[in-house]
């Protein structure tokens, strides 16, 4: 008996695993008429509630290019990855896209640790993703095209806002991780160059939802900005625990750079109304593009959902890509990054013109403060007189060169 | 009949040739055209880096009973060691971008280690063995054990994935340690094939030295006093056996395969990050051993493979909103029906099955 079981035992995994190999086969059904691109986002775990939304204004965006005939001649269709919120996988799915799916481009990422885990593959394989959020700078990968802000592009124009504006006393609080810490580091070098103190900096866990004890060291500081880089979770607390103090945008005023239209629907419009925030991008931004883009993606996804910027973003990605190929007539790599150095790859944008920077491969775009009002929008209240240019590594401004904030060579 | 034989004798090391046969033959396959991809081969050693984790983890729970839901911790202590070796081999020893932002001026001392000579690659498995007679000795000796020792273990790792996360000028905190080429140069694309078989095979020989090394281990008395500890820990104990040595050993000995295995897994993943070293990862290579059968050692490399070939596959097209409920009924109904995993399974329910057969043959 025990013998026959061993036997088995082997038979069965061998089987098993053999099994698993053939689940691996190649689909090799290529039709001339179609073109094949990659969505890569987090569809699972904690970041699935917003890269969502991403990845929705990318579907939308390749359906709408379909409709109106395709690219090239050709329709577009998308192979989806799940990146499950972990690096990792992000970069066995990028792989999987471009060896194995051999798509011609990718979208994708949200984080930047997803960004920093696929950067070397893409480079490698010399193959091109559009990432769609605003980040910390700080990076000029020749495979990939930035289309969220700059620093330059949110973070630079809402502290020179708050300086025009009279506050003195900054707060700077964030998550601990490198958007915040990037972005504290900047902010540090702009309020020394303009004579205004930052009378504390702190961090809170990714996951930290108690924040007493920091809202303790706030009030002991007195700012009269908090200048708040938390993102996800930490938001939401944050927020609540102030109001629960009965602290609205009276008592402390915040400058969120990671709190859009979807996060005012999470934490309640109630509490975060009067605080101000930095983008390029609102659901309410005025210009025809954005109503046909509102309303397009309400009819696709349901009338609750809304729109924000990182949305728009990838929206524009899909687009600018679209543009690219038409212009190089071509699906390939080489010939796309060609036609997006001649400077000339521009979109009428939700937010406004939008052009590719042929230097740097980020957008030049329109910078926007807003303000969040009752009904759980965003109203401006800023916006810079044109498209800003891009500069991720800060190296037009003179207190960040003075500072040493590039990063080493 | 004699293969028949030899394969009814040595069931689990037949199976464990014929994996190792399938992905030798990989390379193979690709370079015939077989295969598409060369990103399916990193895939594998992925792969294998896992079912190496699981072997150790096999060691501990299946045979000895100790439950570590931490074992992250020392997978990712390994792949921290092997990518600061191979980032300061690339880097020549400067310091790194991210300690640059950090506000540091001089490469720390931890990184210093890592551009002396590849002797430093020891740290590989030094670091997480070290960690672990720290932590096992006390644990053991004083007698911890159970769901306090599974408690434990992954407080400790959460402990550590926040001091990787909060000293980021140290180890660039979420990001982790990026662009890392492997230890025989870039793996990726046709151009740098040759390294990537080469980096497969290495992989692929340590596997199979540490199935032949447990397999040595746990045949021998040794594994029998483990499996002892397991079903009596005071019986054994009254029997005159060193308990708390046993296990310290034993647990040293699964930390340090993690290392290796996360060494392997830097190796072709190319990225190193605190989320490898969640409790969640670590759960997850538990839950490996369960679905493949504990106890077996080949159950640990069978599960390793068989769940991540599912969700590699499964997380795309269209179940890739909904491959994680997939992948929880799996492990419900393994949990709940087949609690030997794969290789109870068929050990159970075949036999019959088979029986039947044979004396439908007699009968003809």
């Amino acid at each position: 008996m025990n013998i026959t079981r061993k036997f088995l035992s082997a038979l069965a995994a061998g089987a098993l695993v053999l099994g698993a190999f053939g689940l691996m086969g190649c689909e090799d059904s290529k039709e001339s008429a179609t073109v094949k691109v990659g969505l890569l986002h987090s569809l699972t775990g904690p970041m699935a509630i917003s890269e969502k939304s991403v990845r929705d204004a990318e579907v939308l965006a390749i359906e709408q290019i379909n409709k109106a005939g395709g690219v090239l001649g050709k329709q577009i269709v998308f192979v989806e990855e799940d990146g499950a919120s972990e690096p990792s996988t992000f970069a066995t799915k990028a792989e999987k896209l471009i060896d194995i799916e051999k798509v011609v481009t990718v979208f994708g990422c949200w984080t930047s640790s997803s960004r920093k885990a696929v950067k070397p593959i893409f480079e490698e394989y010399k193959s091109l993703l559009w990432y769609p959020v605003q980040y910390e700078g700080m990076e000029m990968s020749p495979n990939i095209v930035y289309t969220g802000a700059a620093p330059n592009q949110q973070i630079v124009p809402a502290i020179e806002y708050l300086i025009s504006k009279g506050y003195k006393k900054l707060f700077l609080l964030g998550s601990d991780y490198v958007f915040p810490r990037t972005a504290n580091m900047i902010i540090n070098a702009q309020a020394k160059a303009a004579g205004i103190a930052v009378v504390g900096e702190e961090y809170a866990d990714m996951d930290q939802t108690d924040f007493a004890a920091i809202i303790a060291k706030i009030e002991a500081a007195k700012p009269d900005v908090i200048v708040n880089t938390l993102n996800g979770t930490g938001n939401v607390s944050f927020f609540k625990q102030m109001s629960e103090k009965n602290y609205s945008s009276k008592e402390y005023m915040t400058m969120s750079f990671s709190i859009a239209e979807e996060e005012v629907a999470t934490i309640g419009p109630a509490i975060l109304k009067g605080h101000m925030v930095s983008w390029n991008y609102y659901q309410t931004t005025s210009t025809p593009e954005n109503e046909a883009f509102v309303a397009a993606y309400k009819a696709k996804f349901g009338e609750k959902r809304v729109t924000s910027d990182p949305a728009e973003a990838a929206y524009d990605a899909v687009y600018l890509w679209a543009e690219a190929v038409k212009v190089a007539k071509s699906f390939e790599v080489e010939a796309i990054l060609t036609a997006l150095k001649s400077g000339a790859i521009s979109f009428k944008a939700p937010e406004g013109v939008v052009t590719v920077d042929g230097k740097s491969q980020h957008l030049s775009k329109p910078v926007r403060v807003g303000v969040v009002t009752d009904d759980g929008l965003i109203k401006e209240v800023f916006a810079t007189a044109g498209p800003v240019v891009p500069d991720p590594y800060l190296t037009t401004y003179d207190w960040a060169v003075k500072a040493g904030l590039q990063p080493l060579n | 009949m004699k293969a028949l034989k030899l394969f009814e004798r040595h069931g689990s090391n037949v199976t464990f040739g014929i994996i190792v046969f399938i992905l030798a033959m990989m390379p193979v396959l690709l370079m015939l055209g077989v295969v598409s991809g060369g990103s399916t081969i990193l895939f594998l050693g992925k792969c294998i880096s896992f079912a190496i984790v699981a072997i150790g983890i096999d060691l501990i729970w299946g045979y000895t009973g100790i439950l570590s839901l931490g074992h992250g911790l020392y997978f990712a202590l390994g792949g921290y060691a092997m990518a600061m070796y191979l980032k300061m081999q690339a880097t020549g020893g400067q310091i790194t971008d991210f300690m640059h932002i950090g506000g540091l001026t001089e490469l720390p001392f931890a990184w210093k280690i890592f551009t002396l000579s590849p002797g430093s690659l020891l740290f590989v498995v030094i670091a997480p063995a070290v960690v672990a007679w720290i932590v096992g000795y006390f644990i053991f000796k004083n007698r911890v054990k159970g769901v306090y020792f599974s408690i434990i273990s992954q407080a400790l790792t959460w402990a550590a994935c926040s001091l990787f996360i909060a000293m980021s000028p140290y180890t660039n905190g979420n990001v982790g340690i990026t662009e890392i080429k492997s230890i025989f140069g870039s793996i990726k694309g046709s151009a740098n094939q040759g390294n990537m078989f080469l980096l497969f095979y290495a992989a692929l020989l340590t596997l199979v030295a540490i199935y032949a090394l447990s397999k040595f281990l746990v045949e021998r008395k040794f594994g029998r006093v483990l499996i002892a500890i397991r079903d009596g820990e005071n019986r054994t104990y009254f029997s005159g056996y060193p308990v708390s040595r046993y296990k310290t050993f034993i647990y040293v000995l699964s930390a340090a395969f993690a290392g290796i295995a996360g060494a392997i897994f830097v190796n072709f993943n190319g990225c190193i990050t605190p989320s490898q070293m969640t409790i969640t990862y670590s759960i997850g290579m538990v839950i490996w051993v369960a679905i493949g059968g504990r106890g077996t050692i080949i159950g640990a490399v069978i599960g390793a493979f068989f769940i991540n070939i599912c969700e590699y596959n499964l997380s795309s097209g269209s179940t890739v909103e909904v491959w994680q409920y997939i992948i929880g009924v799996l492990f419900c109904v393994t949990i709940l029906f087949f609690k030997g995993g794969i290789v109870g399974l068929v050990q159970d329910k075949a036999p019959k099955f088979i029986a039947k057969i044979r004396a439908g043959k007699v009968k003809a």
